[in-house]
């Protein structure tokens, strides 16, 4: 191990421009000037865009999503297995998106997302919260931020539901019952709503759990233990709502299940548009298999099509029930992959230069916003961070992403880590 | 026996009497010290640890412990011994344990000192009992075996039921668990089942292999996944092994490497030239495919495929060429290369590395880097293992000896455990230091390790209730107030359901699987011979069902049949008896339970890791969990009539006696007045014992571990 700090450009401005923030917000402002500083301005002027989606569904590629064999399609020997595809809006998508190019008018990339981490973990951290990660802090997702600003948007239904994946402390350092409603199998649903008792059963149990537990809740009162009771409660108040059938799936036109495709993702964003209509405010669906180290042939032939046909019957199915305007969808992943096919066949890791994807909510038709280089390999226009990108959706969604927000340990924090909404991309 | 316990009194006298400490500076928080003379008039200054079979306990400023018969005591100090409260609690028999573990407490007691602090009280017997059946055994104890230690006066139970737990079935199952979740150890992975890699890995758990052989096994294992379970570990990312290093350097020797995959580290010391280096005692190694100098005989096995005319069994059999194709072969040429954008000036894009170990900045001994020989290519990765295992490798103990600390006490000495570059960092570094010592004293071995943290009046505190983030770092006043682990809370139920006997049934799938899949391609069979093989095997492969099983109740049907195939094999009687099923629910161990279980099962939904990313278990809560405890299968087979734990409260007569019944099959204790009082006049109202039992598995007290 040498010595001295590297000399890489990378080392400084993460650290460096975080420390120099806080340092400088406790010694010359202090954290209540601070507060609601310039959000209150941004929400009353708003802008181009601003506030034009009450829902998000954010649609996260586990493993490092291709660019090159998917958004930002390239030519010659770094092209991939299949040939890109024309679109009807002047540019061209990766082979595996045949039905998404037929959607290329509702949709905005950006094909100069740039991360510095190719850590999975780390980098699926990163374009979920917008911080990297930490050992000694949570930071909140989108959906826990909006609920911060903008309070529940439902009465007894959670704020946020994440599809396919766990909810790892989506919350951040936001109370617990803003953490996302995890639905591990969209077929399943939300399981273990009814109870075997009878009501009058229910209702002499509750009150003795409250009792007999009073004593060791008396004596741990530590953020886990208070956060299980938070959980408790909430879960009381959804066994008593109405509105349980918005995890039905059951519900739906065979057809429009088969339009989504019969696996996870495609009915997990079959789910997502169901919980958008109960009004839901944030959604993340995620999917797994795109570590495509080895054979990225067979692997796109899975996974990039479950994608392609998903994605285009959310956007299909949004449009005609009217509600792409003011629904956000994206589509991010933690990297992209090289432009070099490696001796497996596959694609190695590759957050120097990636793609996502934006549409509805104010979000313009048939744009392509920035550009990779000719191979793939690097941004060559206009770079945007993953805090770039999540304060384009905090925009969206109308939140004052300047506004510092103090975490409970009195640490200063904001909507994308103090990014710059990409307002080009809004019409 | 008698004459050196009485040669060491003597010789105690000696070094005792020539130190004076004051007497706040005690080994483990006592602060009594006595001066004891014997009938000769020799003196020990000692607290006083007990009485037992007659022979009293002396603990001596430096944690050692004397056992002397108490007739050789003074008459005066015998008639102090009768009335005096011992110090502590308990005192494990044997004296060098007692002083490994004083030496721990010590540790910790100076640094809470230092900022100020004190020790949590010692926690009672009920919380004790509780919390090391779960640290150790990974499940809650049964009524009987909280009572039976509950009821047992002698001195030592501590440390005798810490032995007991060390040897138990539940010990394997729960540290497998563990390192199920750190090295991600799936069923299914590279579309082939990992099977043989669990049995060798339970087999080394089982057999209390020394954690730097187990290690070596893993990092050098050769050969086929079906015929060397041990390659379970680098086949697990077959033809990644970058990320493989990654997850081994940060693993095995918190070494925060992950960011040098890529580029250089932006925080701490690493470049990406040390990792790639790092690397190339991989780099002749082949994890994917068949270009390794053996083959395996695939050519022979593609030929045969080529010429099936049935598609389906074409499609199989190419499954089953995969399955048999998973190997580690060392080939004669290192081919790592920088990558492609590289773009520091000490390399080009390409660029040959050669392998060099990498060193920390506090590296002082550099005796493990002696004789590591990279000439030959085929060996290089021996030559890592050997550096990387160690007794002298800077690290290797000591992030171990971290993690298996963090297990025992809720959090890691330095956190998080992957990294230990900077020990300095750590909470408290003396204490690391010491604890990476003493795991290269006990020579690796794991079960002797965690003897001495159970034993430690530390490990014996109560749990700290306040909240932690509050108060600046945690030096461990007593253990972390944990929530059960997903496997501790699922092995807890069914305790509940089916009491000890939970432990018996073992899940061997590796030879079973093994035996299936296996092709032979020696070069001599013909065509015909590995044609009728693929058959054969294809038509066995489908009990196996695809990748995600199928409906729960065939997958347990499934699994009872493949048990019982399994130790039909094995010709092993004692696993005969298939797990019982309730409601759908296989009440087995976690541990032999699928390699993550699907995700609708109690298990992932209480946390179980998905095995994607290391150490990635979780102890959340969210609103699909606590619908699950409130309604899901598991309250429901706990609260049924043939579940142990209703059995057990309703053969008793009075509701008083039911009540402290479940108390004690839930919580290890018995209830309050006021619990006792409020549950009766419950169950006097509408209330039933299976109602109680629904709301005692509904509690905060169930599911966190004092």
């Amino acid at each position: 191990m040498n010595s001295s700090l590297s000399p890489s450009p990378l080392a400084l401005c993460d650290v460096s421009r975080r420390s120099f923030c806080e340092k400088w917000a406790k010694a010359s402002l202090g954290v209540t000037v601070l507060h609601g500083l310039g959000g209150k301005v941004l929400a009353e002027t708003g802008g181009p865009g601003f506030g034009k989606a009450k829902n998000v569904i954010f649609l996260q590629m586990i493993g490092g999503m291709s660019h090159i064999d998917t958004l930002d399609p390239k030519e010659g020997p770094t092209q991939g297995p299949k040939t890109p595809i024309s679109t009807k809006a002047g540019f061209q998508l990766g082979g595996t998106m045949e039905n998404l190019a037929k959607h290329a008018d509702k949709v905005s990339i950006i094909r100069s997302m740039t991360s510095k981490t190719g850590v999975h973990a780390s980098g699926q951290y990163l374009i979920r919260t917008g911080y990297e990660q930490r050992g000694t802090i949570q930071h909140p997702n989108i959906g826990a931020w909006a609920q911060h600003f903008k309070g529940n948007s439902h009465k007894t239904l959670p704020s946020s539901v994440c599809v396919n994946r766990q909810p790892n402390a989506g919350n951040g350092f936001f109370p617990a019952s803003f953490s996302p409603l995890p639905i591990l199998d969209p077929d399943a649903g939300l399981q273990y709503a009814q109870s075997d008792a009878s009501p009058d059963v229910m209702q002499k149990r509750l009150a003795m759990l409250d009792k007999l537990d009073a004593g060791f809740r008396e004596r741990f009162q530590t953020a886990s233990v208070k956060s299980y009771t938070q959980f408790y409660e909430k879960t009381v108040a959804i066994m008593s709502s109405t509105d349980l059938e918005a995890f039905q799936l059951s519900d739906e036109p065979a057809a429009l299940r088969e339009k989504y495709g019969q696996n996870k993702f495609g009915q997990g964003c079959l789910l997502a548009r169901r919980l958008v209509e109960k009004g839901i405010r944030y959604i993340e669906v995620a999917k797994g298999g795109w570590d495509m180290h080895n054979n990225i042939e067979e692997g796109l032939e899975e996974h990039g099509a479950e994608l392609d046909v998903a994605l285009s019957a959310l956007l299909d199915d949004l449009k005609e029930r009217g509600l792409l305007e003011t629904t956000l969808v994206v589509l991010c992943s933690e990297f992209g992959r090289g432009p070099k096919i490696n001796g497996n066949a596959g694609r190695d890791h590759h957050p120097k230069v990636f793609s996502t994807l934006l549409a509805g909510g104010g979000i313009k038709g048939g744009f392509i916003y920035g550009a990779s280089d000719k191979e793939g390999m690097a941004v060559a226009d206009k770079q945007t961070s993953p805090q770039d990108f999540l304060s384009t959706i905090g925009w969206s969604l109308g939140l004052p992403v300047d506004e510092v927000v103090m975490s409970p340990s009195n640490r200063p924090f904001t909507v994308g880590d103090k990014g710059k909404p990409v307002m080009e991309l809004f019409a | 026996m008698k004459t050196r316990l009485l040669f060491s009194f003597a010789c105690a006298l000696l070094s005792t009497s020539l130190r004076a400490e004051p007497a706040t500076a005690a080994p483990d928080g006592n602060t009594v010290y006595r001066t004891w003379a014997d009938a000769q008039g020799r003196k020990l200054e000692a607290t006083f640890r007990g009485i037992e079979s007659g022979q009293i306990f002396l603990q001596v400023r430096n944690g050692y412990v004397y056992r002397i018969p108490l007739d050789k005591l003074s008459p005066a100090d015998q008639e102090a011994a009768k009335t005096l409260k011992p110090e502590g609690l308990g005192i494990p028999a044997d004296p060098n344990l007692a002083q490994a573990a004083a030496q721990i407490d010590m540790l910790v007691n100076a640094g809470l000192a230092k900022a100020g602090q004190k020790p949590n009280p010692l926690a009672s017997d009920e919380q004790f009992v509780r919390r090391v059946y779960l640290d150790i055994a990974g499940r809650i104890p049964t009524r009987e075996e909280a009572l039976e230690f509950i009821n047992d006066t002698s001195l030592s139970k501590r440390a005798k039921v810490i032995d007991r737990l060390l040897a138990s079935d539940g010990y394997n199952s729960h540290l497998f668990n563990y390192f199920a979740d750190m090295m991600r150890v799936a069923d299914v992975a590279q579309k082939a089942r990992f099977y043989t890699y669990q049995d060798w890995l339970k087999g080394q758990i089982a057999d209390n292999v020394s954690w730097d052989k187990i290690v070596y096994s893993m990092m050098t294992a050769d050969g086929r996944l079906l015929d060397n379970g041990a390659t379970g570990y680098l086949l697990r990312d077959a033809g990644m092994r970058l990320d493989n290093l990654s997850l081994t350097l940060s693993t095995f020797l918190g070494a925060n490497v992950s960011c040098a995959q890529c580029h250089d580290h932006p925080f701490a010391d690493w470049t990406q030239r040390q990792f790639y280096e790092m690397a190339s005692f991989f780099g002749a190694t082949e994890t994917f495919g068949t270009r390794g100098s053996k083959g395996y005989g695939m050519q022979n096995m593609r030929k045969v495929l080529a010429s099936l005319d049935d598609r389906r069994l074409q499609q199989q059999a190419k499954n089953l060429l995969r399955v048999n194709a998973m190997a580690v072969d060392d080939g004669e040429e290192n081919d790592l290369k920088l990558p492609d954008d590289y773009k520091y000036p000490d390399g080009k894009p390409g660029d040959l590395v050669k392998p060099k170990l990498v060193t920390w900045s506090d590296t002082k001994n550099t005796k493990a880097y002696q004789n590591v020989e990279t000439k030959k290519e085929e060996d290089l990765r021996a030559q890592f293992a050997k550096w990387m295992t160690s007794p002298d490798n800077p690290r290797f103990a000591m992030t171990i000896a971290n993690r298996l600390w963090k297990r025992a006490f809720g959090l890691g000495v330095r956190e998080p455990v992957t990294d230990l570059d900077d020990v300095d960092a750590a909470v408290n570094p003396a204490l690391l230091r010491h604890l990476g010592a003493e795991m290269v004293r006990l020579k690796f071995d794991l079960k002797q390790f965690m003897r001495v943290l159970y034993n430690t009046q530390t490990y014996q505190r109560e749990a700290t209730s306040h909240e932690m983030a509050d108060s600046g770092p945690y030096l461990f006043p007593g253990p972390v107030l944990r929530r059960m682990s997903a496997e501790q809370a699922w092995d807890s139920c069914a305790t509940l359901v089916v009491g000890s006997d939970v432990d018996k049934f073992k899940a061997h799938r590796g030879a079973t699987y093994s035996k299936v899949m296996s092709i032979d391609l020696s070069s001599d069979a013909s065509p015909d011979a590995v044609k009728a093989q693929i058959e054969n095997a294809v038509a066995a492969m489908r009990q196996y069902g695809g990748a995600n099983g199928g409906n729960p109740k065939n997958n347990a049907k499934k699994k009872r049949m493949m048990a019982r195939q399994a130790a039909a094999a094995d010709g092993d009687d004692s696993i005969e008896v298939a797990p019982p099923v309730r409601d759908g629910l296989v009440l087995a161990r976690a541990s032999e339970l699928p390699q993550p279980e699907k995700d609708q099962h109690f298990l992932r939904m209480f946390g179980q890791s998905d095995r994607q990313i290391a150490d990635s278990s979780s102890d959340e809560g969210s609103i699909p969990q606590v619908l699950m405890l409130m309604n899901g299968e598991a309250q429901k087979v706990i609260g049924q009539n043939d579940s142990l734990v209703i059995q057990t409260a309703s053969a008793q007569k009075t509701p008083e006696q039911q009540v402290e019944s479940l108390y004690l099959s839930f919580f290890s204790r018995k209830p309050k007045p006021d619990e006792l009082a409020d549950a009766v006049a419950a169950l006097g109202n509408g209330i039933t014992s299976r109602d109680l039992s629904w709301v005692l598995f509904n509690t905060r007290e169930f599911v966190f571990v004092e």
